[in-house]
């Protein structure tokens, strides 16, 4: 879990060296880039609708879904965030060369973030699992009645 | 390089992790390595914090990782307030395992018990630690990932349903915190709190709109609020609280919930602080126009002030109706975070700094308190659940003639958060009613009725301690405790050997409610068929009997059923009101008798932490003071961790 934590770290620390000539060309150029920024506030609107829509589900598989979906569509959010260039180019240039390129560090940040995801959507569906084990069902009202203790 | 002693704490949680996983093939060899590394983990905080020195200079060290420079690398700062959190975090953390070492069975122990623990305490250690918005996200999982398993740790039926709400929301809160994070990012160009802070002090030269960071940190808060519990965000704690081992609860509840009270004050107080709100306009609403210079809190002050209030009334009188003591200390806990964060109201809407200083350190005193006491709380139920297999008030009473000596440390840990002169509870609330009060005087905008919620909180307080006590430490024993614990002792070990116990239980017709008294518990976590069958069979007042002779029969058999039947048998108490899953690792009754003496012991000593930490309090307060001022000193904090220097190369 931690090397997971640490080694993407470093990556990020990296880039962000990179990104100290970039950024200022890289985020005038997010700003105009206009079509593709159209597309993808779309596009996230709707992943976020799909993902809340799942996650009010009485299924679990489809509440874990619904989460995966949440959580991933932040993670294309943030790679929006870095500024999308129709022509992005590869942030590499000598000091302060590196204008109109699209940020690299959200990507790094974005790469961290796939991974504990990935960790985590792995336990919600061994959690599912486990949940249908224990109470022969999966449908979360249900769970809650079988489970309803004093209190 | 006294850099280095940053990270320190960091390596050595995360080295005996490791070291944890390594050494798994011998179970003795575990909790060896787990508890030294534990003890290394408080010599390597107490290095830290003697190096930071809170309550006198109060040095900021920063560690640059790999060396890259703040705005650029990962930092990791050590200023009087993480040293002060990290401080507490570590005595809390060092007893929840000693304890941990005795009360979870082998099977947990080998079932990857240690290492989660570690590495819920690396998780916990780099979010007091980070200076980076974004390692800050990244240390939140690691100890959430951790904390998951160790919800789901016993994982029946209750622990599974418990688990469930916990990992999804808080994956959802991971989400929305991810969100706020790339928001900020995109709006300031940085994620190094310093960076940010010095950009949102002067957001012209930085070219930094105002509005969308107040929106985005409003989302962040909603996450850290959900982190600490707070109403409207309270609905998993007292489920969580109930499915974790009471070690990991007294961690959680003592420790992890303080992540989110910290997050608070360093990103609220420290970073955004820096910022003046800007004007507001919303459609169909009046514009507002702050006075130029106001800060960010005044916006997030009201917004405390609320969910404080309502935490602290809900906390209470929830904590008033329940008739589990765990849910009692659960419900407490949630109105207690509200004590925590009543005296960060105040500090957020007065406009005064020295009242905001005294609102601070009022609340990090507050939330030491709460960390030792009801840690000490939770380890005191849990020693009751491991002895009696409940925590039910209804079966346990009389404990008070029985043990002494666990009465006592209740008694303590109840006392300091009532807020009794001698402990360490005491100032604690003092500061709370003393911010409020000098803001009161000061003329500050709803003062008033925080000092009425702090006596109503203090009220309810004593209200649902006083009856905790009287149901489970005074009153004349139940036919469990009778059972369990027949003659006085110093401590719970003195009660006889399993076999006469669990005979006694059957022969006296115990109307106990709970199946598999004291000793044979061993044998009855094993059991299969038999015992499950039997707890299913309707009322267990009626039954008990029935239950303690199928036990006993069936007793022979046990030894040969499946690692699944242990887990199966070990959850399914009648209507999953009792649960003793924990059990049935400790080989037998001299064992567990060595095992309960010390968890009485572990209970006591943290006990007399709490009255020797009330009686010496004038270095914490200190330390408290040091690290709220700490907190407030924007200024000296981006100094320390982003010098001017940097700010060169990075060309803007």
């Amino acid at each position: 879990m931690t090397g997971v934590a640490t080694a993407p770290a470093g990556l990020a620390a990296h880039s962000r060296a990179v990104l100290a000539a970039a950024q200022e060309g890289g985020e005038a150029a997010g700003t105009t880039a206009g079509e593709p920024n159209v597309v993808l506030a779309a596009v996230l609107g709707l992943l976020f609708a799909v993902g809340t829509y799942l996650v009010l589900r009485r299924d679990v598989v489809r509440v874990v879904w619904g989460v995966s979906i949440v959580s991933q569509s932040a993670n294309v959010y943030l790679v929006t965030m870095g500024g999308i260039t129709p022509a992005g180019d590869a942030p590499i240039g000598g000091h302060g060369g590196a204008a109109g390129a699209t940020d690299p560090l959200v990507q790094a940040l974005v790469l961290t973030a796939i991974v504990i995801g990935f960790g985590t959507t792995a336990l919600a569906l061994v959690l599912t699992y486990r949940v249908y084990e224990e109470h022969g069902t999966i449908d979360t009202r249900e769970i809650g009645e079988a489970g309803e203790v004093d209190g | 390089m006294t850099e280095t002693i940053v990270a320190a704490p960091l390596l050595v949680a995360l080295v005996t992790a490791i070291a944890t996983l390594l050494t798994r093939a011998s179970d003795r060899l575990t909790r060896a390595t787990s508890l030294l590394g534990a003890g290394a983990y408080l010599a390597a905080v107490a290095v830290l914090f003697r190096a930071v020195d809170p309550a006198g200079a109060g040095r900021t060290l920063v560690y640059q990782v790999s060396d890259w420079r703040a705005p650029f690398g990962i930092t990791l700062v050590a200023d009087p307030l993480s040293a002060f959190v990290l401080g507490f975090g570590a005595l809390v953390s060092l007893a929840s395992l000693a304890f941990a070492a005795l009360y979870v069975d082998a099977y947990g122990q080998r079932l990857s018990f240690h290492p989660l623990y570690h590495f819920m305490m690396v998780g916990v250690t780099g979010s007091f630690l980070t200076g980076d918005v974004f390692n800050l996200f990244v240390w939140f999982e690691v100890m959430l990932m951790s904390s998951y398993i160790l919800v789901l740790f016993y994982s029946g039926p209750e622990h599974t349903r418990a688990a469930l709400n916990y990992v999804v929301l808080n994956l959802l809160g991971s989400a929305v915190m991810l969100l706020a994070i790339g928001g900020l990012y995109a709006t300031t160009g940085t994620l190094n709190m310093a960076d940010l802070a010095r950009r949102l002090a002067d957001p012209a030269a930085y070219d930094v709109a105002l509005l969308p960071v107040l929106g985005l940190s409003a989302v962040l808060f909603s996450v850290f609020a959900l982190k600490a519990g707070l109403v409207p965000f309270q609905f998993w704690v007292p489920a969580a609280y109930r499915a974790a081992p009471a070690p990991v609860t007294a961690m959680l509840a003592g420790v992890v919930k303080k992540v989110g009270v910290y997050a608070i004050v360093r990103l609220y107080f420290t970073v955004f602080a820096a910022a003046s709100l800007p004007a507001i306009r919303l459609p169909g609403l009046a514009d507002f126009s702050p006075d130029p210079g106001v800060s960010f809190l005044a916006f997030f002050g009201p917004v405390l002030f609320v969910m404080a209030t309502a935490s602290v009334i809900f906390g209470g009188f929830g904590a008033v109706g329940r008739v589990d003591l765990d849910d009692v200390l659960a419900y407490s806990s949630i109105a207690q975070v509200g004590f925590v964060v009543l005296p960060l109201a105040v500090a957020a809407t007065v406009t005064s700094p020295a009242i905001r200083t005294v609102g601070v350190a009022a609340a990090l005193v507050y939330a030491f308190n709460h960390g030792l006491a009801k840690g000490l709380l939770f380890l005191v139920s849990g020693t009751i659940e491991d002895a009696l297999g409940t925590t039910d008030m209804a079966a346990v009473s009389g404990l008070a003639a029985r043990s002494p000596l666990l009465a006592g440390a209740f008694l303590t840990g109840a006392l300091a958060l009532v807020g009794v002169p001698p402990l360490s509870g005491f100032f604690g609330k003092f500061l709370v009613f003393d911010a409020a009060a000098r803001a009161y005087a000061g003329g500050a905008s709803g003062a008033g009725i925080a000092i009425g919620v702090a006596l109503l909180g203090a009220i309810l307080t004593i209200a649902y301690y006083t009856r905790a006590w009287n149901a489970v430490f005074w009153g004349d024993a139940t036919e469990l405790v009778d059972a369990v614990l027949p003659t006085r002792g110093p401590d719970l070990g003195a009660s006889p050997a399993g076999g006469a116990v669990a005979d006694g239980a059957g022969r006296d017709e115990a109307h106990t409610g709970v199946e598999g008294t004291d000793d044979d518990r061993d044998a009855a976590t094993a059991s299969g068929d038999a015992e499950a069958e039997a707890d299913r069979t309707g009322e267990a007042e009626t039954e008990a009997d029935r239950t303690g002779e199928e036990e006993r029969d069936a007793a022979p058999a046990r030894d040969d059923s499946s690692p699944d039947d242990q887990e199966s048998a070990g959850t399914t108490g009648d209507e999953g009101r009792v649960q003793l899953p924990h059990s049935g690792g400790h080989p037998g009754p001299a064992s567990r008798r060595v095992a309960l003496a010390g968890e009485v012991t572990i209970v006591v000593s943290m006990a007399i932490a709490v009255v020797a930490f009330g009686v010496g309090f004038e270095p914490v307060v200190a330390a408290a003071q040091g690290a709220a001022e700490a907190a407030l000193d924007t200024g000296g904090y981006v100094d320390a961790v982003a010098p001017a220097a940097a700010e060169e190369v990075s060309g803007s």
